[in-house]
This record gives C-alpha cells, structure tokens and sequence, in this order.
C-alpha cells in the first residue's frame, strides 16, 4: 500500500516535471499556429482547433499580415547561424590546441596562464561588457561579424579549454607514448591520434559552446544590433517592442528556438556529458 | 555513520566538478596533475617542450588578454574617472561615480531588486535542481527522454524564454490568468508583471528558474551517481528510512555539487537581465542590477556610472561566492 503511494506520488512527480518543461514551449508553438482572434479567446483554449501556417508567412513576408513590424528575419536566422558557428569553430580550434599542450606538454608560466584563463570563468557580465563595447568601437568593429565571433570566443574559451582540459587527462597517455616511440612527431600524435580519439569530447564542447552562442542577447545587443549583423535574439526582442501581432511574435519565437531545440531533441546524451564535464553556463 | 573526509579525486564527475570550481580557493588542484610522472617518462618531444606549446597556447593568451583580463582591468580602474565620450578627456573622479549611485533612487531601487532575484532565486534552483535529481537518481524505463525533456529549457535563449513567457503572463488573454480563474483562485484577470515589486519579480525570476534548474538537476545528478550503493545498503541496515537516509547520507555526500549549484545561481541571478528587459524593461518594480547598469550606460551614456555599478557588481558576486563556499563545500571523498 505505501509502495504504491510512493509510485504514484513518483509518477504525479514526474508527469509535473515533464509539463513544466514542455507546456511553455507548446503554449508558443500553439500561439504561432493560431489565428490572432482564436489565440486571444477566453478562455483559452487548450488545443488550435484550426491551425494555420498565416504568422510564419506573415513572418517571412510573404502574407497579409506582413508588415514594417517584422521582417529581416531571414536575415537574422543568417546572422545568427554566422555568429554562432564562426565563434564555435574558432573557440574549438583554439580550445583544443591549448587543453592539450596544459594536459600534455611542460612549458614556462603554464600554471599562472592556465588559472587566469579558467578564472575568467568566474566574471560575471559586469566585469567586460563596457570596456568591450569602447575596445570594439575603437578598433571598428562594431557591427561587424568579425567583431561579435572575437567576443563571443573570448567567452567561450575558458569553458571549452576546462572540458577539453579534463578530455585529454582522461585519456591513456600510453597509446601516445607508442606512437613517440615509432618516431611520431608530437605534431603527428596530436592530429592523427589525440584528436580522433578526443573527438567524441570535442562534439560534447561544440554543442555546448554552439548552444551558449545561440543565446547570447546582451552582448549582440550592445555589439551588433545592426540590421545587417544582428542575431535572431536581437530581432526578437525588437519585433517584441513593436506592434506586431503577438501570433506572430510567438512565430518568431518558434524560429529562434528551433535549432537549439532540434539540437536537444537529436543530441541531448551530448549536452549532459559537456554539462558534467564544465557544470557551468 | 562516519563522515567521509579527505581530498577531492578527478575520477568521480562530482569530483571532478567540485575541483573545477575549487580550484581557485583550494589550490589542491593542479594543471597537468597526475600526468606530470608519464609526461616525464615519455621520450619524445612531449616531454620536452620547445617552440611548440608556446605556439598552442599563443591565440589563447591573445584572446583572454585582449578580450577578457584587460577589459576587468579597465572596469576597475575606470570606475574611478569621469567618463562623458561626448567630452573628452576624462578625469580622475575618486569616488565621485559611487557617491553619484547611490543618490539615485533608481540605482537604490535596483539594488533592492536583485537581492530579491538572488533570493528567489537560488532558493527556486537549488530546491528544485535537488529534487529533480532525486526524483531521476535510479534508473528506469523512459528516463533517457525524461532528461532530454528536461535540458530542452536549459538549451534555448533566455530572450525567447522571456518572450514566450509574456505571453503566458498576459494581463488580457494570458494562460496564466485563464488556468487561475479556471480554478477559480482568481475572479478576475490580474496584471501580474509591472504592478507588484515582489510579485513581478518572483514571476520573471520563474523564467529564469525555468531556465536555470535543468543545469543544477543534471549537476546533482551526477554528483548523486557517483554516490557508492553499498552506503545505502548500510544506511537500510541500520533501519534509515528513505528520507532519513537522503537527509543524513545523501545530502551530506553531494555538498561539493550543491556548492556549485548555489554558486552557479547566484551569478545567474545577479547577472539577470535578458528576461528583465523583454518582461519589464526599464520600469522600476522589476529593474534589476544589469538592467540598470545597461541604461545606465548605453541609453544615458552615463559610463562612469556603469563602469561604478559594474565594479561593485563584481565584486559583490566574488564576495558572495566565497561565502556560499564557505558554508556548503565540504570535500568528499568515496575510497
């Protein structure tokens, strides 16, 4: 009797954990899918009766409903996707090269310059955001593409060179030590043997470091707000502030999500290995 | 029961989380740990080093010199100077901008409010991050789609989040208000951001909360797994029941993670500004301590006052968090 209690009490736990997750994303996407009259009835109603696609069309302007209010979200979805995977590449690139030359290599000042790299991890926003806006306008690079990838690999490094840090100490030194002793360079080691065998580590750090760059809001906002190199949460916020039928503000909502979402859905045992191994956003 | 004690190990993921976020306090973790005796051993040019770790380790030092250290140091040193960019030079202000902060009732107001964000807050993340591990510790049927489901709101953008959830909050057509009254605990539909302080702000931190618990379920998780079963199976002999048992073994043995659980809300909640701007914007009821700092600075071009606000923000959140350490870090070991 009181194990069935504690089974049900664990399931009611759980459904609640699974609505509460899920309800405000669905609540958008049923948004996004209704007319803006039957989106506004009250009650409200649980499920679109009559879905229609009329706010995405709207959204990329293609229908009635589109206007001066949204728009550039095409370009947007671009600038997003340039920011993002150019301060991903550029991150990992120099993440992987660094962790392992702390995990493996002996060099002067390592210690000094490793703390000080993963202390910045413990800066909040505070600390860089002014300083960075006057660094960047005084070199023009304001609005620029090349400016908000620099920032946001500043960013991202400390977290990715902590995981990829932790990837190469768990890996067996010994297949590496062979491979010297049949003449490899450590060049060669590392491109023909640390990086494939690190790679399953690397994807966990790309997602991860992808993800924080899909979010980025602030910074975008005081480094690249321009039409031409604003991020989609840029736009959103802007389409927010303006008169746009709130259907569509929810459509637009939906575009800015489904990516990291897609990437949750396929890709999700990653995330928690890249959580667990850096335990910080 | 005896309290495990000693040194925390890189094996175990809680103890590896624990040493990332020690390592500055602590000083027992060291780079290369562990690797220092093979690296020796090894015959090639690893161990040697030369040209070529420099040349590896060279575009990191550029970017968080460039990019990370030397902007801290200009915020710390120009929180000191009148700053106007429309009339240059600045000019040595002592502690002038600080003075200037806390005559402005707008700056006192949001002070106020992010000491109730970090409240709410970290209490919301901390309660809920624990419970949800405990509810997800063993294995069973479906749990692989269960924590799929639950690091969906960690993964997406905190604007969006803040987005979707004015919607829900709307005053004329909201879920929110629909579900109440529904059930009848409200007669009619409330405004509910923008007309209370406590209330607005408990509401907007839920967004974050949203957010953020995910991230401090997945990290108690891990920590939790690494617990050894045999100290339940002790723990059952002896007569604990299952709450006891979490209460006096479990809770104690996760202390590192909860550590970093707290410490990662706390910086959450005082850096909180995406969902800040798109619920509440600039009004007052909500405004919150980045909020502020960012009108402050770009829409006023007051950047004295920002660069004041931001130093004392920084210090507040490394203050803040050596004290949260203090008090739950406990190192654990499971020989």
């Amino acid at each position: 009797m009181r194990r069935r209690l504690r089974r049900l009490i664990r399931l009611v736990a759980l459904g609640a954990l699974v609505v509460w997750s899920l309800f405000p994303v669905y609540w958008a996407l049923k948004t996004s899918l209704s007319t803006n009259a039957a989106a506004q009835q009250n009650p409200v109603q649980y499920f679109p009766a009559h879905p229609t696609g009329v706010s995405y069309q709207a959204l990329f302007g293609a229908g009635p409903e589109s206007a001066d209010a949204v728009g550039g979200i095409g370009q947007a979805l671009v600038n997003s996707v340039i920011e993002v995977t150019g301060a991903t590449v550029l991150t990992l690139v120099i993440a992987v090269a660094a962790a392992y030359a702390f995990a493996r290599l002996r060099f002067r000042l390592k210690g000094v310059i490793f703390y000080a790299t993963i202390a910045t991890l413990t800066l909040p926003v505070y600390a860089t955001l002014i300083p960075l806006y006057r660094i960047m306008s005084d070199f023009g690079l304001v609005n620029t593409y090349i400016g908000i990838i620099f920032v946001y690999t500043s960013g991202f490094l400390p977290l990715a060179l902590w995981i990829m840090y932790n990837v190469f100490l768990a890996l067996p030194s010994s297949i590496e030590e062979a491979a010297h002793i049949d003449g490899a360079s450590t060049l060669q080691t590392f491109g023909r043997i640390v990086i494939p065998t690190a790679s399953p580590g690397i994807a966990a750090t790309a997602i991860v470091t992808f993800l924080f760059g899909w979010g980025q809001f602030l910074f975008p906002l005081v480094l690249s707000s321009s039409n031409s190199t604003e991020p989609l949460t840029v736009l959103l916020a802007a389409i927010d502030s303006r008169n746009a039928p709130f259907t569509v503000i929810n459509a637009a909502a939906i575009v800015a999500i489904a990516i990291p979402a897609i990437i949750v859905f396929f890709l999700n045992r990653w995330i928690i290995t890249g959580i667990t191994a850096g335990s910080v956003k | 029961m005896r309290e495990p004690a000693g040194a925390a190990g890189t094996k175990e993921p809680a103890a590896l989380l624990a040493a990332r976020s020690t390592h500055r306090f602590s000083g027992s973790f060291r780079p290369g740990h562990g690797t220092r005796r093979t690296t020796r051993r090894t015959a090639g040019p690893a161990g040697r080093g030369g040209p070529l770790p420099y040349a590896m380790i060279a575009p990191l030092v550029v970017f968080i010199g460039v990019l990370a250290l030397y902007p801290t140091v200009l915020t710390i040193i120009e929180a000191f100077f009148h700053i106007d960019p429309l009339t240059p030079p600045d000019h040595f202000a002592g502690f002038g901008n600080f003075s200037a902060l806390f005559a402005d009732a707008q700056v006192r107001q949001s002070i106020e409010n992010s000491a109730w964000y970090i409240v709410f807050g970290v209490v919301l993340i901390v309660v809920l991050g624990t419970a949800i591990g405990l509810l997800l510790r063993r294995p069973f049927r479906g749990r692989g789609i269960i924590l799929a489901i639950l690091i969906l709101p960690w993964a997406l953008p905190g604007v969006v989040e803040g987005v979707i959830w004015s919607w829900i909050y709307n005053p004329t057509f909201g879920v929110l208000n629909s579900f109440l009254k529904s059930l009848r605990l409200i007669g009619q539909y409330q405004l509910f951001i923008g007309s209370h302080q406590i209330e607005t702000i408990f509401l907007i931190t839920l967004v974050q909360v949203w957010q953020i618990t995910p991230l401090a379920a997945i990290i108690v998780l891990a920590a939790l797994q690494s617990i050894p079963n045999d100290l339940y199976e002790a723990a059952s002999v002896d007569g604990a029941s299952g709450g006891r048992a979490t209460w006096t073994i479990t809770l104690p043995l996760i202390r590192p993670a909860l550590a970093i659980v707290s410490v990662e809300a706390l910086i959450m909640s005082l850096n909180i500004f995406d969902q800040v701007y798109v619920l509440n914007a600039n009004a007052g009821t909500g405004a919150s301590l980045m909020s502020t700092t960012y009108f402050l600075t770009f829409q006023d071009l007051n950047f004295g006052a920002g660069y004041a606000l931001s130093l004392m923000a920084t210090v507040c959140t490394v203050i803040i968090s050596l004290v949260i350490y203090r008090i739950i870090y406990r190192k654990v070991e499971f020989s």
